[in-house]
This record gives structure tokens, sequence and C-alpha cells, in this order.
């Protein structure tokens, strides 16, 4: 399973890939992205199961990307991993084809719970 | 201005610690703020704007932000480098977006954290606006949150929200 994941932080990113190292993801299939541009240049490459993104990123950020990559995939995986929790911000990431949500902070089993639904244990 | 808004930033900080580090902080203190130097050594920086101006500024004492950083990455640091800087403006980010979600009247848009470190930086909020002060300890050592805006004169929101340079 090849993972793209898309988060200004680099924090953010070694909490998720930690995560994802635990339920059986290669190192090699996570390909990271620091904003939604060089994210959505990542994506055009082509071979990835599943997006995780953030949302407020320089550059590009994730709403748009993820509106990017629904024009280009109606069906892959976009998971938005994000501060924004207000109703409205929620319904926009719906309407924009989002997968699914999870709010920051998180505790390390919200995130493990969202990740486990998404990424096959058999990977 | 109504400084009861402080608490949602309260809250947010207690639920940000105690979810991503699992550690409880305290309030110790609140106050308007006199001087432009933060209460410590390592400041992360967000921008607010909506129906309000102004900014949030998270200051950590040098132990909270590298205790803060080494349990968010498994690593232990000793001094201050980027990867502890982007952990501190992470932390911040979270602070600030739990506290917009509860002031959803305010419109708020917050900018991405800028990260200030040294013993005797300044930061400077514009000119009329007195940030109120929260101090907090922690298992770690203290830190402290900043935040002052300006209210948005109703006539000027719709050049806000263009992102036209506004006097206020």
């Amino acid at each position: 399973m090849k993972i793209l994941l898309v988060d200004d932080s680099g924090t953010m990113r070694a909490i998720q890939k930690r995560c994802l190292f635990k339920l059986g993801v290669a190192e090699d299939d996570v390909v990271e992205a620091d904003n939604g541009q060089t994210g959505l240049a990542e994506f055009e490459k082509g071979g990835f199961d599943i997006v995780l993104t953030d949302w407020n990123m320089p550059v590009m950020d994730g709403l748009t990307m993820l509106k990017e990559i629904r024009s280009r995939n109606a069906d892959i995986p976009i998971i938005m991993i994000t501060t924004e929790s207000e109703r409205a911000r929620v319904v926009a990431a719906i309407e924009a084809g989002v997968s699914d949500y999870l709010v920051k902070p998180y505790t390390a089993d919200a995130l493990n719970a969202k990740l486990e639904k998404w990424v096959p244990t058999s990977v | 201005m109504d400084v009861s808004f402080i608490n949602h930033f309260i809250e947010s900080a207690t639920n940000v610690f105690d979810t991503m580090l699992g550690v409880q902080i305290t309030r110790k203190s609140l106050s308007l703020k006199d001087s432009p130097a933060p209460t410590h050594e390592v400041s992360a920086i967000i921008g607010l704007s909506g129906r309000v101006t102004g900014s949030v500024v998270v200051s950590f004492s040098t132990n909270v932000a590298l205790k803060g950083a080494g349990e968010m990455l498994l690593t232990e640091f000793d001094d201050v480098n980027a990867e502890v800087v982007d952990a501190v403006g992470e932390l911040t980010n979270m602070i600030a977006g739990g506290a917009k979600a509860a002031m959803d009247n305010m419109q708020l848009s917050l900018g991405l954290p800028n990260v200030v470190c040294g013993k005797d930086h300044k930061i400077f909020f514009p000119g009329n606006v007195k940030p109120v002060s929260v101090g907090f300890d922690t298992p770690w050592g203290e830190m402290a949150i900043d935040v002052g805006f300006n209210e948005v004169l109703e006539g000027n929101l719709e050049a806000v929200a263009a992102q036209e340079t506004v006097g206020v």
C-alpha cells in the first residue's frame, strides 16, 4: 500500500508515520509532501492507495489539493487531519470529496483507529 | 473589549497538552500585558483575522519546548533546533485552532505559525492593543499565552474578506 502524507509540519508527519509503521506500512511506501502543490505533484506520479492531508498549508492548502485530486481520481480515499473543526469547514471538506476527517489534537488511539479503518492490517 | 475570549485559549491549551502530550497544565496568572517582551524564550506567533485583527503568542520556557517536542517526536532534545521549533509551532497551531472553533461568531482565520527564539526578543502587538496574558505551570516548567486583537468595524468587514489593507 502506497500512502501520500501531506502536512507542512514535520512533527505531525512523524507522528502519523509512526502510526502507519505500527500498522505494518513500510517506510518506502510513505511519500511525504509539505504543501498541497508538492503533494499534488507527487500524486500525479501515480500509484497511491490513500492520501492523508492537513488543511492549512503554505503555497496550496489541503482543501484545494483535495479538489484537484478528486478532479483526477474520484475513488482514492482522502483523509483530512486538521485543526479545522467548525461545521462549515467539515461540510466544505465533505462537499469537496473528503473520505474521512480527524481533528487535531488527537490521541494516539484516535489516530490509530482512524488509520486502521483505511489501512488494511495485512499490508 | 470583552476578554472572556481568553477562556477559549485556556481550555484549548489545556486540551492540547493533555491530548497530545499527556500532561496537565494549570493556569496560574491572568493579566493585561504592558511590555512587548514575551514571558519566555521560545515564542510561537499566529496572526488572527476576520471580525478581529490581532495575534496569539504562545511563549514556552526552553524546557517546556524541549520536553513538549520530545514527547511528540519520542526524542530527547538538548537544544532548540528546527525540529523543536516545528513542534512548538504545531502545538500553537492546535491551541489557536481549538480556540477558534469555540469563537465561531468571530469568523476567525488563522495565519501559519512563526516561531521566534531568544532570551530578550520582543513581540509588538498593534499600537492600541493591550494583550491578555495567561501564565501556566506545566510539569516541565512555565509557559504563557498572550492574545490581543482589535475588533474590525462592521463597515470594513467586506474589505477584510477581500484581504485589502484596512485601517481600523
